[in-house]
């Protein structure tokens, strides 16, 4: 551990790496399909050669990115990705590179949802919204059936602070 | 539909009337005066346009001062209006954060104001606006809204008194001060030569400047003359205008609000809740550092609808001690921690060691488009390292209480105080390179319009994991 903290200890779905390897591969033919097509109208209408240079660039960036974010990355993700919800805080930590810690008071929480793309409904899972007033968060890949206990038990957390809150403002 | 409510002021017609005529009457100035004898095609079709769109202006006005209509419910406002679409909007006194006051010269004539009520919502009908209302009903509302809030307030504060003390109050002396600040005076060389250029095109004035100018040369204790006096020129009209801005400031406070009021000609008043600031900004320009002055800035909700304005800034000219100390006085809750230890060096050789973005994109750019001009990236790149050798320089953070303190910036220095209560969210993280140097980047967000998110990189992870854990304690006070 790095920085002396109490971190958080739920993990995210196995499942997780599949979804992404997935989702990030669909997103890469897009983008290649993109690519493809400007190429295509490049030689068709005889745009500058410039034009050209720079979508080769796009092409190389985009296909090195992909090896990265299909092959690697949602291993690493998926391993680092850790939450904890209780009574005061939602806490969030994620990445290996750069390791990123969030804490959101449950006092500032205004809404919370779930959500699921088709993707991750072949493998029951869902992603999580935290909404502040101020930003949304996302908690990815979480099972059904804690899913939706999460999802009841933040907002009823967020409820109860709700009054504790105006007299913590009050006296602040 | 019974119509019930008040409508505006009928002055509300002869101001949007004028802010029409201030839109157009440059254009009828060129289509009708300067082009008068031109019958070029686009001159015809812009003289009829132009008279179209007044004509449509000056009929809309009167709808939509018609179909205006406003009213004070118990405890909340409502507002009707649309001329075809019918718009009504409910806002809830409670949510009211502060509210904003307004004259022009042109309320002035009619003995007129305008009253901006601001919320936490965003949107376009988040400030609750009277662009036109008389004095008399400005107090009305006000009086509508604000006894509301000092309930509030009292079960938890000593007893109300609702006498306000004079904190601050500008003299001749600050006056002055500011116009050499804010550098007004020197508006006029831009100002000289535009006119100048203009009036050339005009009245081919060139061949006669020419000779005037070899005049000029010729007798040149002339040229030190006339200089003298565009100079005192410029810096009385520089006067004249800064005290339009900021004359008869005057800073004032009771238990519950701050209010300020600034302004001859141009009237603005400001009044906010003490317990809606969200956080203190101290701001200083490299010239205002120089004469010891400094800005102090209030965060809150509903500040952004005028940029540029400052409203929600104390006197931005105030000698820096004097600052804090009102500041004391105002907000016991925010002090100031004037001395800041700068981060270890090691931190400056991380930034350094960060990649150069825009230097690289500019060496991209330029070796594919302008080989010849490739030393430009050079200049980029020093930009770059000074910007950086800068902020390593200014950069601090204290925390201490429940208190957070930063301060960052290059030549214009700003220092941020925050509480506890009023932090949204926070963020610790730390990047590989980070890590090798023993060093996190922390973030917090607070509330404002729109959200302030304040990032200080270079922090020591103790000091990251203590800030982290203090955000983190279980109790709430």
């Amino acid at each position: 551990m790095y920085i002396e903290i109490e971190e958080p200890n739920q993990r995210i779905s196995s499942d997780a790496v599949k979804v992404w390897r997935i989702s990030h591969s669909l997103t890469f033919l897009v983008e290649l399909l993109v690519i493809a097509i400007l190429f295509f109208c490049t030689n068709i209408f005889g745009w500058y050669n410039w034009i050209e240079t720079i979508l080769s660039i796009l092409f190389g960036l985009a296909f090195l990115s992909a090896i990265y974010n299909i092959t690697i990355q949602p291993v690493f993700l998926q391993r680092t990705w850790r939450y904890q919800v209780d009574e005061q805080f939602v806490q969030l930590k994620h990445g290996k590179w750069t390791e990123e810690h969030t804490l959101i008071p449950m006092e500032k929480v205004e809404y919370v949802k779930t959500e699921q793309g088709p993707v991750m409904r072949r493998y029951g899972l869902y992603t999580i919204e935290v909404g502040t007033t101020t930003s949304s968060h996302k908690i990815p890949a979480i099972p059904e059936d804690i899913a939706k206990q999460l999802k009841s038990q933040i907002a009823t957390y967020a409820k109860i602070q709700d009054t504790i809150t105006e007299e913590g403002e009050k006296g602040a | 539909m019974t119509q019930s409510g008040t409508r505006f002021h009928p002055a509300f017609i002869a101001v949007e009337l004028f802010s029409l005529l201030k839109g157009v009457g440059g254009f009828y100035v060129i289509l009708f005066i300067l082009k008068a004898s031109s019958t070029a095609t686009w001159v015809m079709i812009g003289r009829y346009l132009i008279v179209a769109i007044t004509i449509i202006g000056i009929i809309s006005t009167i709808l939509k001062w018609f179909f205006h209509r406003y009213e004070l419910r118990y405890n909340t406002i409502v507002i009707r209006n649309g001329i075809f679409v019918k718009n009504q909007h409910t806002v809830a006194i409670d949510k009211i954060h502060n509210h904003l006051s307004n004259s022009t010269f042109i309320h002035k004539w009619f003995g007129l104001t305008s009253l901006t009520l601001e919320t936490a919502a965003t949107g376009d009908l988040a400030p609750f606006q009277f662009p036109v209302i008389t004095e008399r009903e400005k107090a009305r509302i006000l009086a509508h809204i604000e006894p509301k809030h000092s309930e509030e307030i009292e079960e938890t504060t000593v007893p109300l008194s609702l006498n306000k003390t004079v904190h601050f109050r500008s003299t001749k002396k600050d006056m002055l001060k500011a116009s050499f600040t804010s550098l007004s005076f020197l508006a006029i060389f831009p100002l000289l030569s535009a006119l100048y250029s203009n009036l050339a095109n005009f009245f081919e004035l060139e061949e006669t400047a020419e000779s005037a100018l070899d005049y000029l040369l010729i007798h040149w204790w002339m040229l030190i003359v006339l200089f003298t006096i565009a100079l005192g020129l410029s810096v009385v009209i520089g006067y004249i205008k800064t005290s339009i801005k900021y004359g008869n400031y005057m800073i004032s406070d009771d238990n519950v609000r701050i209010y300020i009021e600034k302004g001859i000609g141009h009237y603005t008043s400001f009044s906010i809740q003490k317990h809606r600031v969200q956080a203190v900004i101290v701001e200083q320009s490299f010239l205002k550092r120089l004469l010891g002055l400094a800005a102090v800035k209030l965060v809150c909700v509903g500040d952004g609808s005028e940029p540029g304005q400052e409203t929600s800034s104390l006197y931005p000219f105030m000698p820096k001690h004097e600052a804090y100390q009102l500041l004391q006085t105002i907000l016991p809750g925010y002090h100031i921690e004037e001395y800041m230890k700068r981060f270890p060096v090691k931190v400056l050789w991380l930034k350094l060691l960060q990649p150069y973005y825009v230097t690289i994109l500019a060496v991209i750019g330029l070796l594919l488009f302008k080989r010849e001009w490739l030393w430009a990236a050079a200049v980029i790149f020093a930009l770059s390292i000074a910007n950086r050798i800068l902020d390593y320089w200014f950069t601090s953070y204290i925390h201490h209480g429940r208190t957070v303190q930063i301060r960052k910036g290059g030549f214009t220095n700003e220092t941020y105080v925050t509480h506890r209560e009023r932090i949204q969210q926070i963020t610790v993280s730390h990047s590989w390179l980070q890590r090798k140097f023993g060093v996190a980047t922390i973030s917090f967000a607070n509330k404002a319009n729109p959200l302030h998110i304040s990032q200080l990189q270079g922090v020591s992870k103790e000091e990251a994991g203590t800030f982290f854990t203090w955000y983190h304690k279980k109790a709430l006070n």
